[in-house]
């Protein structure tokens, strides 16, 4: 079609895309603070030419389509580096709790067997004196409850952790059901050849909270996306979504269960993993030094009471009996069940030759201060190097969150420089298009004018 | 390339950091530690168990040299005053071995004997703090009764066993002499030859004999005896040592988990100039954009 309609018909796909484009231009400054929003840029793209014998005419401009900007490498560098960052996060808030307990060098198990030791030393040069060795139960009542207290504050923080894997499981399912109605959504869309790219961001966006939770894989196909962990568990296929489960496990502790398939030790990012990383490993790893370092110490302390005779006139002498209540077998659970079992403190054998004013067993008993009793190490070189372990993993786990903190912001400024709405940009657009469709209103009245001219013959008035 | 329109989140991540690092600063100066939690620095916070340790026994061997000393002291001025006795007895022997005294004064120094006897008893059943001191480890009784059918005119209730006690890493001092290492020592009994004097000068036989044997035994025992004055002296250079130690784990523990105030107050000082820093680029953010100017 040629001729001034021609033309009014061009001016007309001008003002419509012009309209178009700024409409664009309104919907990114409308969400430039919306997060996960990707700016969107029209496409314009001439309108296919007429062609008359050797002349082609141009038929004005078409919005192809409004395209949003997002770089999809960096989507998934996003994730995962949220999936790493969020392990971490959630490690370093509960090894800064289990460090608490490792905090004071002069309160605590430490300070503790320091003082039980001392108070054998105090009662060395007057053994038959009842205050000293009441202060003597009194510091060995003090450690006990002191591991006590260590262990019952760990094995609370564990269970404690049941709650968090549990929720963090209902959020996961709660992501995964939004996520495939999204997926069905875009399908919908994308089936009828529409623009989905609106709810594309809503998808990257819950994808990445999802992220945050566990180590989310992102498989695309032809019918849309699937999700699952790294592991290969199923989250979501398409439309569909599997939700996981929890189940108390044989230990006790809150299973991650997909279908029936335990995947709770298979999980290697997102908060999850890192609190069953803290709750499955870590902790009970602590624990466990904690029992080891507690049936050590009170086996090795009734050894040496049992070689020495109590404060007695008795003929023959009575040899000492157990300090502390003998540990359990192996040792699991000797922090929490630590206990001295005597409240006669003339039951202590400080005695090496029956009499009561002797002090030689008090040697014996000294000399655990600098016996092996776990694992070649002294009482206080395994509390110490377990003060050194506790201290090194919160420094280290505290320094990686930071690291990854930083790696996500990079990663978060990239995106921000593709995908992020500038308003100084969208201002010129703005302009921009606000002078085409000018432009092109210009250009439909100078076309009613010719047309004007043309009903009129020359006469010099409006088309009326 | 385009820039990221959003500088807000590192800028608000910069002034995190800042905050952080002021707290810690403000922290390390409130408590005077540099150490407040493991993580801190975990080396040291170990160490400073083994610190804490060392600065715990230092005071409790400190301790202990200040008890053992009262009971060395204790039974060091027992022995001299029984040397003492054990003079006059000798000076009393020679008198009675002279041969010039009537049989009333032999009589009368035979009892004045009997009354240094009975006071060197007394004087071995010394107790420091209610403890027997020379009963070997037998505290709770004393160790010497008087019994006229003994030969030494006394039996000994304690035993040959000497309590240690640890004034330092690794070592002990003895503590006490057992009264059979010192009165009662076979050979040189002080009892014995004490009591044979008693006898010679009441028989006005064999005095001169009876006061070498017992010339003997006071110098056995002053021999002996010099046990509690090394004893003290090792307490005293123990305890010299063991203040000087005191500073020197003090130093330390402050190497480890104190605080330069200097540092870090410049350190505090330092990161509010950050904080002011990043406050200011928070403010001047987006003052000019685009849209302002087009009227």
């Amino acid at each position: 079609m040629s001729g001034l309609y021609g033309t009014l018909s061009i001016a007309l796909s001008a003002l419509a895309t012009s309209q178009q484009a700024l409409e664009t231009t309104s919907n990114n400054v409308a969400n430039a603070n919306t997060p996960g929003y990707s700016r969107e840029v029209p496409v314009l793209e001439a309108g296919d030419p007429v062609v008359f014998g050797s002349l082609s005419i141009g038929t004005g401009v078409v919005l192809d389509k409004i395209e949003s900007m997002r770089d999809p490498i960096l989507e998934i560098q996003l994730n995962q580096e949220t999936q790493q960052q969020s392990s971490l996060n959630a490690q370093l808030t509960q090894w800064q709790q289990i460090q608490t307990s490792f905090s004071s060098a002069t309160s605590g198990i430490g300070a503790d067997i320091t003082n039980f030791f001392n108070s054998l030393g105090q009662l060395s040069p007057d053994p038959t004196n009842l205050a000293l060795r009441q202060a003597v139960l009194t510091a060995a009542g003090n450690l006990a409850t002191d591991f006590n207290t260590s262990a019952n504050n760990l094995q609370t923080q564990r269970s404690n952790l049941n709650q968090t894997v549990v929720q963090d499981v209902g959020q996961v399912n709660t992501l995964t059901t939004e996520i495939a109605s999204v997926n069905q959504q875009i399908s919908n869309l994308e089936n009828a050849q529409q623009n989905a790219s609106t709810l594309v961001d809503k998808q990257t966006s819950l994808i990445r909270q999802l992220s945050g939770l566990v180590d989310v894989q992102v498989i695309s196909t032809d019918q849309g996306i699937s999700l699952t962990t790294s592991n290969g568990t199923a989250l979501v296929s398409g439309s569909q979504s599997f939700a996981l489960s929890t189940q108390i496990g044989s230990d006790g502790s809150q299973q991650v269960m997909s279908g029936t398939q335990d995947i709770t030790g298979t999980l290697t990012g997102g908060s999850l993993a890192g609190t069953i990383q803290i709750r499955d490993q870590e902790i009970p790893n602590v624990l466990s030094q904690l029992d080891q370092l507690a049936a050590g110490f009170s086996n090795a302390v009734n050894a040496a009471n049992a070689k020495g005779y109590i404060l007695s006139d008795s003929n023959p002498p009575t040899p000492g009996g157990n300090i502390f209540t003998a540990p359990p077998a192996g040792g699991i659970g000797a922090a929490a069940a630590m206990q001295v079992s005597i409240t006669d403190p003339s039951l202590i054998a400080a005695s090496s030759d029956g009499t009561p004013g002797s002090n030689g067993n008090i040697t014996n008993l000294s000399a655990v201060h600098d016996q092996a009793v776990v694992n070649g190490q002294t009482p206080l070189d395994s509390y110490s190097n377990l003060v050194f372990q506790v201290g090194s993993a919160t420094s280290n786990t505290s320094a990686d969150a930071d690291a990854s903190s930083q790696i996500l912001q990079q990663l978060q400024d990239q995106r921000g420089s593709v995908s992020g709405v500038s308003l100084d940009e969208e201002a010129a657009n703005m302009v921009q298009y606000q002078t085409a469709y000018q432009a092109a209103a210009r250009v439909v009245s100078t076309v009613n004018s010719l047309l004007a001219d043309a009903v009129n013959l020359g006469i010099d008035t409006a088309v009326q | 390339m385009r820039v990221n329109p959003y500088p807000m989140p590192d800028l608000l991540a910069a002034l995190n950091q800042t905050e952080l690092q002021a707290q810690q600063d403000e922290l390390e100066i409130a408590t005077g530690r540099s150490v407040n939690v493991p993580s801190d620095n975990p080396a040291a916070a170990a160490l400073e168990v083994q610190n804490n340790d060392q600065a715990t026994f230092n005071a409790g061997y400190l301790q202990n040299l200040t008890t053992i000393n009262g009971e060395l002291s204790a039974a060091d001025s027992t022995l001299s005053s029984v040397q003492t006795a054990l003079q006059q007895a000798i000076s009393l022997g020679v008198e009675g071995g002279s041969g010039t005294l009537s049989a009333s004064d032999q009589a009368a120094i035979a009892a004045q004997l009997q009354g240094i006897q009975s006071q060197i008893i007394s004087l071995a059943n010394t107790s420091y703090q209610g403890n027997y001191v020379f009963g070997g480890t037998v505290t709770s009784e004393p160790p010497y009764a008087a019994d006229s059918s003994d030969p030494s005119g006394v039996t000994y209730n304690g035993n040959d066993d000497v309590n240690q006690v640890s004034v330092g890493d690794g070592y002990k001092i003895a503590i006490n002499q057992p009264g059979s290492q010192l009165f009662s020592a076979s050979g040189n009994n002080v009892f014995l030859a004490l009591n044979q004097l008693i006898q010679a000068v009441g028989s006005n036989s064999g005095i001169e004999t009876a006061v070498a044997n017992l010339t003997s035994a006071a110098n056995y025992l002053s021999a002996q005896g010099v046990f509690y004055g090394n004893a003290m002296d090792q307490v005293q250079s123990q305890t010299t040592y063991l203040n000087a130690a005191k500073l020197q784990i003090a130093q330390q523990q402050n190497t480890l988990g104190g605080v330069d105030m200097v540092t870090a107050a410049t350190n505090l000082s330092s990161a509010q100039t950050d904080e002011q820093a990043a406050l200011e680029a928070i403010s001047k953010l987006s003052q000019n954009i685009l849209f302002d100017y087009l009227k």
